[in-house]
């Protein structure tokens, strides 16, 4: 019995989380074989959703956009995040007042940024377009086909810096002392210090950060939905609009949910390789 | 080192903080005012800088029913789903910590998957599992699905504050004849307290933020306050008095909320990865 106690106590966390993610990810990939569209009837159509999906340039354009999306992003919030890190790391004065401010945006949910956004980019009234104009600049942001994924990318990167900010400079604040001022008395410059000590030794959290960003751009759906909804035309849908689309607004359960699973198998991947770096960290 | 690169090297820093200051502030500053607009104020060009501020934007949407049912809806939800998941999870780092269980590796990756997945994933075929359990659009129902974030994410901070604990503990609670049971809530639990605490906190703020979850499984009785937000976005109509009213309200608890959870959110964005 004691010898199994220690089941007991983990049984509860074990239901809960077969409920809420084995058991509908089993769903999905189940019904990915069928044709179901809401009603009570499906048949089992083999691999026929996938080979629609694969051969449909829809898709292709809803995967090109989300990468587009995910790698940009990502890209950007990493090196501005990290290039911040590193400049406010070296503060002495008002260094918490100064993390406080620069973390808002994290507590800013993804709709409210949408809202911001929305009015702030607003071709008639919106303070950006205007301030542009009177510099002679005609700039249309979430209206064009053009325009719109790069005014996302940017409202991303307003969003999300800091998560990177945050991480990166707490992992700086961690470096030993002892190892920057032995370098500081061999005549190193801050700058050096920087690049030959402390960026490499935070090179495996500037890994996870990585790993953690392009998850969540990824998977990105708030402001997506918030902003544009995908639109103009399909030029900013990415994957999980475009599956809520086909699944509440077309109504094709089924294919909605191939897409899930197609797309998952990319996350999928993603979260081992961090897993693998986890497991090696702890050793 | 010449006296002015010095100097240069010393401002340097402030100079980059400032920028990314003010340009983190101008959004939320943005949203603040336009809420503050009367509705003829804020459809001006050039926008107006200087107006006479007034609260007619907070009242009106204070006053719209279903607003005011969404804020009280993501209380709701937001406490069953706290409830649910610092006991459960208490639970099961007391297990992993205390107990030697087979396949701990495994189940923590499990956690990890379910931690980071893509929402639609579980959505689609929850809703029709929803359904016809007689749960969809229900407090419960969502608190229940956002288990799939906040119970992994719990579980590896109640562990990494476990692990600060010395087994010694554990040891002496066991001669002195504890029950497994009491040595969790008589003695862990008291010592976490702040973990408990800022565990909940990120959590709540996780739950209060979500949208894509909330879409798929809520129709309108239980609509959290994101989608209490969104109502104002109108397709056809522009209301950016509700829009950013309503987002005030929403945004203001949680900002206050996030301060005391301040020490802890390094830790808590790596999952425990990183102290700070």
């Amino acid at each position: 019995m004691s010898r199994h106690i220690g089941y007991l106590f983990i049984a509860p966390a074990f239901v809960i989380l077969f409920f809420t993610s084995i058991y509908p990810v089993a769903f999905s990939f189940y019904f990915s074989f069928f044709d179901w569209n809401w009603g009570n009837q499906e048949n089992f159509i083999g691999l026929d959703n996938y080979l629609f999906l694969l051969t449909d340039p829809e898709f292709w354009t809803v995967i090109y956009n989300t990468f587009v999306f995910a790698s940009v992003s990502c890209f950007l919030e990493v090196t501005i995040g990290i290039i911040l890190a590193i400049f406010v790391d070296r503060i002495v004065f008002c260094s918490t007042v100064i993390r406080t401010i620069l973390i808002l945006p994290l507590m800013v949910s993804g709709i409210i940024v949408s809202m911001i956004s929305k009015i702030m980019f607003n071709n008639l009234f919106g303070v950006i377009p205007y301030g542009l104009k009177q510099i002679d600049i005609r700039s249309s942001f979430f209206g064009s086909t053009e325009a719109a994924m790069p005014t996302l990318i940017g409202v991303d990167v307003w969003w999300q810096t800091s998560f990177v900010f945050i991480i990166i400079l707490a992992a700086l604040q961690g470096i030993p002392n002892d190892t920057v001022e032995a370098a500081k008395i061999d005549g190193a410059s801050e700058w050096d210090i920087t690049r030959f000590i402390r960026l490499p030794l935070i090179k495996p959290i500037i890994f996870l950060v990585i790993i953690f960003r392009s998850i969540d751009t990824l998977k990105i759906f708030d402001l997506v939905w918030g902003i544009t909804g995908g639109g103009p035309g399909i030029s900013t849908e990415v994957v999980q609009t475009y599956s809520y689309r086909m699944a509440f607004g077309f109504l094709e359960m089924s294919k909605s949910m191939t897409v899930m699973v197609i797309f998952s198998m990319v996350v999928f991947t993603l979260i081992l390789i961090y897993s693998k770096f986890e497991g090696k960290s702890d050793e | 080192m010449t006296n002015r690169k010095r100097i240069k090297e010393l401002i340097l820093p402030y100079i980059v903080s400032i920028i990314a200051i003010i340009l983190t502030l101008i959004p939320i500053y943005w949203l603040l005012i336009t809420s503050l607009k009367k509705k003829k104020d804020s459809f001006t060009r050039p926008p107006k800088f200087i107006f006479e501020p007034t609260f007619e934007n907070f009242i009106k949407v204070w006053n719209n029913d279903f607003y005011a049912q969404t804020i009280f809806n993501s209380l709701l939800i937001t406490l069953i789903g706290i409830i649910i998941s610092i006991f459960i999870a208490l639970l099961c780092a007391y297990g992993l910590k205390r107990y030697k269980i087979k396949f701990k590796s495994a189940f923590m990756k499990w956690l990890l998957v379910a931690y980071m997945l893509p929402e639609f994933l579980f959505v689609l075929p929850m809703y029709s599992i929803y359904q016809s359990l007689g749960i969809y659009d229900t407090h419960f129902g969502l608190a229940l699905m956002y288990q799939v974030h906040v119970l992994p994410f719990s579980i590896w901070m109640l562990r990494s504050f476990f692990d600060e604990i010395p087994s010694e503990i554990d040891d002496a609670a066991l001669i002195d004849g504890c029950r497994p049971l009491t040595t969790l809530f008589k003695i862990y639990v008291p010592i976490v307290i702040p973990g408990i605490v800022a565990t909940s906190v990120l959590n709540a703020i996780w739950m209060w933020n979500e949208l894509a979850i909330a879409i798929g499984l809520t129709f309108s009785e239980a609509h959290p306050v994101t989608l209490g937000i969104s109502q104002f976005r109108g397709y056809a109509s522009i209301d950016w008095g509700g829009m950013t009213a309503s987002s005030v309200i929403a945004l203001v608890p949680l900002i206050l909320f996030s301060l005391f959870a301040q020490k802890h959110i390094v830790k808590g964005l790596t999952l425990g990865s990183v102290k700070a």
